[in-house]
């Protein structure tokens, strides 16, 4: 049987003709977008749905380099850019605000960007609320609204909002501005659900999509009439991945320019090129334990949870700077209170109520608030008798930055260490969604809970976690007057006297101890240097990212 | 034969009613809903009430049984596939047929090479067996066979984009591209050259050890003995009595791996961010949008159902014991 009817010189020639294949692709002929096509190409891991502002949250990147804010961060972090709004007032009364429009701003389409396009926007969004097909279901939503008076232009390029009471809605709202001339017959039905906004988009931001393929890419290019100079880039690319491990390699290869969101094994392993900068970004997210507060439906397996005296002993035995070094690998803040030092208007560090690490005082103080390990096998027990055995539920919300699971070991293993034994569920994000909606919704029923929020840096969202009956708050802590100066905080619009009913609010909460801040992560993320130049430090990650003001090396 | 045939047929149909029916429990008993999910990112804030809006928008608030399940059914049963919940309400059947055809051109291509390789390698390794392509063939195989795709891919991504720089990494072709010309064609090929290639080799060893078994039975069999006392040459004894023969177990093998074409490599084209039905599987599954889905996974269904109901034909066509 050893006669064999192929002939080997003819194998041999096909496979010589394959290994040349490869480097017949690789040449310059059919070499893709490289830095000669001078548009910068970035790598994100969040795909948008749609890119309509009212239907969906998933599309921050890349509207915001297409759409303006009237005021927002943006205007307020990013002097250069600011927002639909060239400036801004309030009057004595607190609740008149008048915004000067840019004179002569254009829409890239080249019709006129006026004042009347901003009020159309916010009536736009306005006048839905109540109707079967209320704007509450993307960026452009009706949250905050409820406490406006009328929003007028007066002229083409002033704006003038009044507000029910004082509030600092007006320069906070994340509201997109959408040109009037394309969204006048657009649909509530439609504009909250189906209507897809397809490219090339019409904004006054400096880059305009393009080109959308869903789950892969979106294309900008660079808008002629924006007000301060067209962006020096030919444009920009976003490309879209499930996991950050392509971004890395894109990076290293050379296709990608920037990439975000990377893990800290990636980023030391980037550092070591040459060719990229890494950088670490502070942004608004916050990892927190929260212990279950609720009492009857949706309570944990001990009413110790319910016990501020039991939830601060707990916190002594908590090491937020263990958890910076060991599980984050150095690239987060140590946990403090509920504001984060990317929101620097109201971070205060609270050093001098700050508790600290010592396991020994965690057990002095369970001893005598009366959860002691009586019949002496290591394990305490609760007021009522019963061995304290927890589960730990953890997961990664959608749109946070992924927790380390080192995080929940080392907390599981100090709480072990005090008499305290954890059992650990890793849940999925629409699991863990599930588990922690309000009790009277069916949530409820776990004892602790690592997870993660990323809100805005305005006073409302930094104390948001905090507020009775909100679906943020998931501990299910309740207070009357930590509600009294959130619902003060809401109708402030002096800066300073926000920052001291923030500290109050932050200094009660932490005090009670429903939450126990660990840390709050850095935004990993590295640029090529061989393509652009200017990338800048002062990156926000709530709002944009100045990119467009790169320049070709 | 028509009996036999009846047979089959009745069965592939009960299968796909069950398949359908179960696609509909299968997703609502994982926890999580979608309403929550779309509405309620960690970013924001939303009331019960915007969560419930939502819900009666897509009728989850009414009774699962037997209001939503006859729903769906009838549904399905007329070809409707329904909306999507996370991408707005588009058809689930536009959303399919949207990425469809990325999923078949590289599972279908990685199909094809690897059983033009890997049954000419199996082949060749069974017909002269100990020698030393065999023991190539055999111990490569069999560690193709066990390694898992995406791990192939990363490594593919490693050696080819990273290290040498030869190909691109992800997607399927460079934004930008001159849609329709003959630079988007190539930079299309570019893009699907490593994700075909780690699909691919972890099929040629399937392939191989399979071809390579059939075809070692087969050389050991009389009627081999009896073609070389009768003076066939080796070529001749290859093409009309072993080959045949050793091709009915690759034939079924082919076969059914040909109903996973539609299902696509979910891992390799999460590796490589292959804008196929696996990615699409993965964003719907963490945004819990049943229809889409059930769409996806009745589809899956049913090309396994026909992948099945063809082998089980083509096995009564190429075997007479079958048939009788």
């Amino acid at each position: 049987m050893d006669d064999w009817p192929f002939r080997r010189r003819a194998v041999v020639k096909a496979m010589l003709l394959g290994s040349a294949v490869p480097c017949v692709l690789s040449s310059r002929a059919f070499a893709a977008l490289s830095c000669d096509g001078h548009i910068v190409r970035m790598g994100a891991n969040v795909s948008p749905d749609t890119l309509n502002p009212f239907a969906s949250y998933s599309n921050w990147w890349p509207l915001v380099y297409t759409y303006d804010f009237l005021v927002c961060v943006d205007a307020q972090r990013h002097a250069d850019r600011r927002g639909f709004a060239k400036e801004w007032s309030v009057a004595d009364d607190n609740v008149t605000w008048t915004f000067k429009i840019w004179p002569g701003m254009k829409w890239s389409d080249g019709q006129p960007a006026t004042a009347k396009d901003a009020a159309f926007t916010y009536n736009y969004v306005r006048k839905s609320i109540g109707t079967p097909n209320e704007l509450n279901a993307g960026w452009n939503s009706t949250e905050g609204m409820q406490n406006v008076e009328s929003i007028t232009a007066l002229d083409d390029d002033t704006l003038q909002i009044v507000t029910k009471s004082p509030t600092r809605w007006p320069i906070d709202n994340g509201v997109m501005m959408v040109p009037e001339h394309i969204w006048k017959d657009v649909s509530y039905a439609d504009a909250r659900s189906t209507f897809r906004n397809d490219p090339p988009l019409v904004g006054t931001g400096p880059l305009i999509i393009q080109d959308f393929q869903q789950g892969q890419f979106v294309r900008l290019s660079p808008n002629p009439h924006f007000r301060t100079g067209q962006p020096k880039t030919a444009g920009m690319v976003f490309n879209f991945f499930n996991t950050a491990d392509p971004i890395a390699q894109g990076l290293k290869s050379g296709n990608l320019d920037y990439g975000i969101s990377l893990t800290a094994s990636q980023w030391a392993d980037l550092s070591k090129d040459s060719a990229i900068e890494v950088g670490q970004n502070r942004i608004e997210q916050r990892d927190y334990l929260a212990f279950n507060t609720a009492s009857g439906d949706g309570a944990g397996s001990t009413e110790a949870l319910q016990d501020p005296a039991f939830r601060d002993a707990i916190s002594y035995a908590i090491d937020q700077k263990a958890i910076v070094e060991r599980a984050y690998q150095g690239h987060a803040d140590a946990g403090a209170g509920l504001v984060m030092p990317a929101a620097a208007d109201y971070y205060s560090d609270l050093s001098n109520i700050r508790r600290h690490f010592d396991l020994e005082e965690a057990a002095r103080r369970l001893d005598s608030a009366g959860y002691r390990d009586v019949d002496g096998d290591g394990i305490r027990e609760d007021k009522e008798g019963n061995k304290l055995q927890l589960e730990l539920i953890t997961g990664t919300s959608s749109g946070t930055l992924e927790i380390p699971i080192a995080v929940v070991q080392l907390i599981a293993g100090w709480l072990g260490q005090i008499g305290i034994p954890v059992s650990v569920t890793q849940l999925d994000s629409g699991a863990l969604s599930a588990r922690t909606k309000a009790p009277a919704k069916g949530g409820g029923g776990w004892d602790l809970l690592v997870a993660a929020g990323w809100r805005s840096p305005s006073a409302h969202d930094l104390l948001v976690l905090g507020k009775s009956a909100d679906s943020s708050n998931t501990s299910y802590w309740s207070n009357e007057k930590f509600d009294q100066l959130l619902s003060e905080v809401e109708i402030t619009v002096d800066l300073k006297k926000s920052q001291e009913l923030v500290d109050r609010a932050v200094r009660l909460i932490y005090a009670e101890a429903p939450y126990i801040i660990l840390s709050y992560p850095l935004m990993l993320d590295a640029h090529r240097k061989d393509c652009f130049e200017g990338w800048g430090t002062e990156i926000s990650g709530w709002s944009y990212y100045p990119f467009d003001r790169l320049k070709s090396v | 034969m028509s009996r036999r045939i009846g047979r089959i047929l009745l069965r592939a149909v009960i299968t796909l009613v069950m398949v359908a029916i179960l696609n509909f429990g299968l997703f609502r008993v994982i926890p999580g809903d979608p309403a929550s999910l779309l509405l309620g990112g960690a970013r924001t804030s939303v009331t019960d009430e915007q969560i419930e809006a939502q819900r009666q928008n897509w009728g989850l608030d009414r009774p699962l049984f037997p209001d939503q399940a006859l729903d769906y059914l009838s549904a399905t049963l007329q070809g409707d596939l329904g909306y999507s919940f996370k991408f707005r309400g588009r058809h689930v059947a536009d959303l399919i047929l949207e990425r469809l055809p990325a999923t078949i051109v590289l599972v279908g291509l990685a199909q094809f090479i690897a059983i033009l390789c890997g049954v000419m390698l199996g082949v060749y390794a069974g017909w002269r067996r100990g020698g030393a392509v065999d023991h190539a063939a055999t111990g490569v195989s069999l560690a193709l066979y066990s390694t898992p795709s995406f791990w192939l891919g990363m490594l593919l991504v490693v050696i080819f984009s990273t290290a040498l720089g030869w190909l691109p990494g992800y997607g399927a072709y460079s934004p930008g591209a001159n849609v329709g010309s003959l630079d988007l064609a190539l930079d299309y090929l570019r893009h699907l050259a490593l994700p075909v290639t780690a699909v691919a080799l972890g099929l040629i060893g399937q392939y191989v050890v399979v071809a390579r078994a059939a075809m070692s039975d087969v050389v050991t069999e009389d009627y081999m003995v009896t073609a070389r006392a009768k003076g066939l040459t080796g070529g001749q004894m290859l093409m009309r009595h072993a080959f045949r023969n050793a091709m009915l177990p690759v034939v079924t093998l082919i076969t059914l791996n040909l109903g996973y074409v539609v299902a696509g490599a979910i891992t390799v084209e999460a590796v490589f961010a292959w804008p196929g039905i696996g990615g699409l599987t993965v964003e719907a599954l963490n945004a819990r949008d049943y229809p889409v889905l059930q769409g996806i996974f009745l589809l899956l269904g049913v090309s396994i159902v026909m992948a099945n109901l063809i082998a089980d034909l083509a096995y009564g066509l190429l075997d007479p014991r079958v048939r009788q």
